[in-house]
């Protein structure tokens, strides 16, 4: 394939058909805006000031009080930003960010649980650890990390674990696989792995996946990019993925559903069958692919098996919020939540990652940190300077190098009694 | 106008505990408006010691209506509700309330399961659920709690009449197709073979409605797979609707006649499955080539995948 011929894909014949439902009513809106904004030839920059400036709005101002709606997700808009803030350009995270970091998170921590909430006061919640956790990555601060105490963690996680393999996300409340993901990448970035918390969890993604090959909420759900995610980068973090996915997940169903989740000519994911695409699914949809692509040899080979090319016109022209940040789609407006995982499609778009175990013994908890990156094939997609964004770990959802620098920190000190 | 909370109960006892937002120079701090900062204010105090007391369920009620995505609030509100022995029914109504109020929140719906798991009595629950439905028909929390009510309190023989009506809405509602599927299968028990022959049935008729309708498909194909039978089984539909004729050895596709592409696709497995590759070669280059092309390198995958298999098992 040449570079020409990766950017159009004009000369499909169309089969539509005549019945009118709410469902196409919506579809064909979208794609007409899409595709008049889509143009063939030269790229869209991408507006990289805009989007740090954009960006940057929460370690510079107070929010406005219509954020009041994310007051239970502190530790998602210190996430979101600063990982996207990262990958745009590292040298955006200035020393001054980094050191704030860690009084604004452990603010969240509740000490009698022992685990993160939405903020202050708040209940421990696994989504909240999550995202708390992945911020304090991102600050390297040592000496905040020398301050979580891993022993009322591992208890607190214990804690939500369920009979039947799953998570709950906080005492008393939902299980799902978002659940899941986000207990298993917490006791993976702090080293606290044991098999007595990961038993029967594999098994309990599997049931989520459903006829159609995605993965479900919680078994029987309907398959959904944003769980298929959450399930196939939790397998990554049980074991050793080239054993775990073919042995939990029917690989090729999976793997026909993650297909047909690129639509023409938007180009862009879309999360469910016959729902509309959504620019956050660059990453949920896109980072499976990664996943798969870096870990199943006989998906590898030469071509990825969707196209990177369409994709990335989809972020550049669509996804792009005048004002700054990046968005579901045209006429909506940026937030954090997109930008984020917008901006962590575009580098998955730009990168192929390879699972790598290292050559002596894996120890469980090590799995998610053995990944490698190279930049794409320019006979895939086109990358200029202007649009590079940078590397990540694709299980973690951080900047590359990033998680497994504290999973490091973490597994030098020994390990715990637990 | 002062809230409920602060008009119906004395506060004086309690000191609010302000929000502290982390160091001198905190990361996204939000300018609350001031009504909300003293709410969490006194939140943060009755939480900490978890009293239990109607003030403090009447603080939860308005700081829902304030914020009805701050999780620990419904949490507590369980907590109390279940303390000071409340009754559930009029707690199911102002949930009704607050469904309506905000469509798209979700902390509801784990709120609810966990109440009306304790209530022990579905009664209120399909209409309710219905009437969300109506107003999102791919809410993906409201479908969620369907299945957990169906499986709780025995619900399947509605179920079935159900999706019947909101695929008669929407043919391409999926997530009406994936909750069918659950009524279908979900149940665990043996089901007969007329069961399956009737589900085959009702998803090709909602082909011929929308022969490009993937949802439709995604079930056609989920059920045979459930019930182990053939694709095979299909392949005159298929061909009807991809207007293919061939031999043995080839295909053709009349270009002004085929109706669903993704009848192409599933010839091609059944041809792959028969070991004539040939034939499934050319249905999988037209997808490639004409019919599909941003989904060209898995359609070449499929065939290589094929060829690998076939000189592995030669």
């Amino acid at each position: 394939m040449t570079a020409e011929q990766n950017t159009v894909h004009n000369e499909e014949l169309s089969v539509v058909d005549s019945l009118i439902t709410e469902s196409s009513t919506t579809q064909d809106e979208v794609a007409r805006m899409c595709a008049g904004m889509i143009l063939d030839g030269q790229l869209a920059v991408l507006q990289r000031q805009l989007h740090a400036d954009f960006l940057k709005i929460p370690t510079s101002f107070q929010l406005p009080p219509n954020y009041t709606g994310l007051d239970a997700s502190k530790p998602w808009l210190i996430y979101w930003p600063l990982h996207a803030l990262e990958i745009l350009d590292p040298d955006n995270q200035t020393d001054d960010i980094l050191s704030r970091i860690g009084p604004s998170i452990m603010a969240c921590l509740n000490e009698l649980e022992g685990a993160f909430g939405g903020g202050n006061g708040q209940t421990a919640h696994l989504a909240a650890t999550y995202a708390s956790l992945n911020a304090l990555a991102i600050s390297r601060d040592e000496q905040v990390w020398s301050q979580i105490n891993r022993e009322g963690l591992y208890k607190w996680l214990m804690s939500v674990k369920l009979p039947d393999g799953g998570f709950s996300m906080h005492i008393g409340g939902e299980e799902d696989v978002r659940a899941v993901y986000c207990a298993l990448a917490s006791a993976a970035l702090l080293n606290i792995i044991t098999p007595e918390l990961t038993e029967g969890t594999a098994e309990w993604i599997s049931r989520c996946q459903t006829y159609e090959g995605g993965i479900g909420g919680a078994p029987g759900n309907e398959a959904h990019g944003g769980y298929a995610f959450c399930g196939l980068a939790a397998l990554c973090i049980l074991g050793n993925p080239v054993e775990m996915i073919p042995k939990y997940l029917d690989v090729d169903s999976f793997v026909h559903w993650l297909s047909a989740r690129q639509y023409q000519p938007e180009g862009g994911f879309s999360g469910r069958t016959n729902k509309l695409v959504d620019g956050c699914y660059s990453w949920w949809v896109g980072g499976c692919w990664s996943i798969l692509e870096g870990v199943l040899p006989w998906i590898t080979s030469k071509d990825v098996l969707w196209s990177k090319a369409d994709l990335q016109k989809y972020i550049l022209y669509c996804c792009q919020s005048p004002r700054g940040g990046l968005r579901d789609k045209p006429g909506k407006s940026s937030d954090f939540y997109h930008s984020c995982y917008v901006l962590s499609g575009l580098s998955e778009v730009q990168h192929r990652y390879s699972f790598r175990p290292k050559l002596r013994e894996s120890k469980s908890g090590e799995w998610s940190f053995m990944w490698t990156y190279e930049l794409e094939s320019p006979d895939i997609v086109i990358i200029d300077e202007q649009n590079v964004v940078g590397p990540l770990n694709p299980v973690h959802v951080l900047p590359a190098g990033v998680g497994e620098r504290m999973h490091d920190f973490y597994a030098a000190l020994g390990t715990l009694e637990l | 106008m002062p809230l409920a909370y602060m008009s119906n109960y004395s506060w004086e006892d309690i000191a609010p505990i302000p929000q502290d937002d982390g160091g001198e120079n905190p990361l996204a701090p939000i300018a609350y408006q001031d009504d909300y900062k003293t709410a969490t204010g006194y939140l943060r105090a009755v939480m900490s010691v978890e009293e239990v007391s109607d003030r403090a369920l009447q603080l939860t009620s308005d700081l829902i209506f304030m914020n009805p995505a701050h999780y620990s609030v419904w949490a507590y509100r369980a907590r109390l509700l279940f303390a000071l022995k409340k009754d559930l029914e009029q707690e199911l109504i102002w949930i009704e309330e607050v469904g309506q109020q905000f469509p798209k929140n979700y902390q509801i719906w784990n709120h609810r399961e966990v109440i009306v798991d304790k209530y022990h009595n579905p009664i209120r629950e399909l209409p309710f659920v219905e009437v969300m439905l109506e107003l999102d028909s791919k809410n993906y929390h409201v479908w969620s709690y369907r299945q957990w009510l169906v499986r709780r309190f025995d619900l399947w023989l509605t179920e079935l009449p159900y999706t019947d009506r909101m695929i008669e809405n929407d043919v391409r509602n999926n997530s009406a197709w994936n909750h069918r599927f659950f009524t279908v299968f979900g149940k665990g028990v043996d089901i007969g073979q007329s069961v399956i022959d009737d589900e085959i049935d009702y998803a090709k008729r909602a082909i011929l409605k929308a022969p490009q309708n993937a949802s439709a498909w995604n079930y056609l194909l989920g059920v045979l797979k459930r019930a182990q039978r053939p694709i095979s089984e299909i392949e005159e539909f298929c061909s009807d609707l991809a207007a293919a004729t061939g031999t043995e050895q080839s295909v053709d596709v009349d270009i002004d006649r085929i109706a669903s592409t993704r009848a192409l696709e599933v010839l091609a497995d059944i041809y792959a499955s028969r070991r004539e590759v040939e034939k499934a070669t050319q249905a999988w280059t037209l997808l490639a080539e004409k019919y599909d092309p941003i989904r060209e390198n898995y359609w070449k995958f499929k065939k290589a995948q094929t060829d690998q298999h076939f000189t592995a098992t030669a």
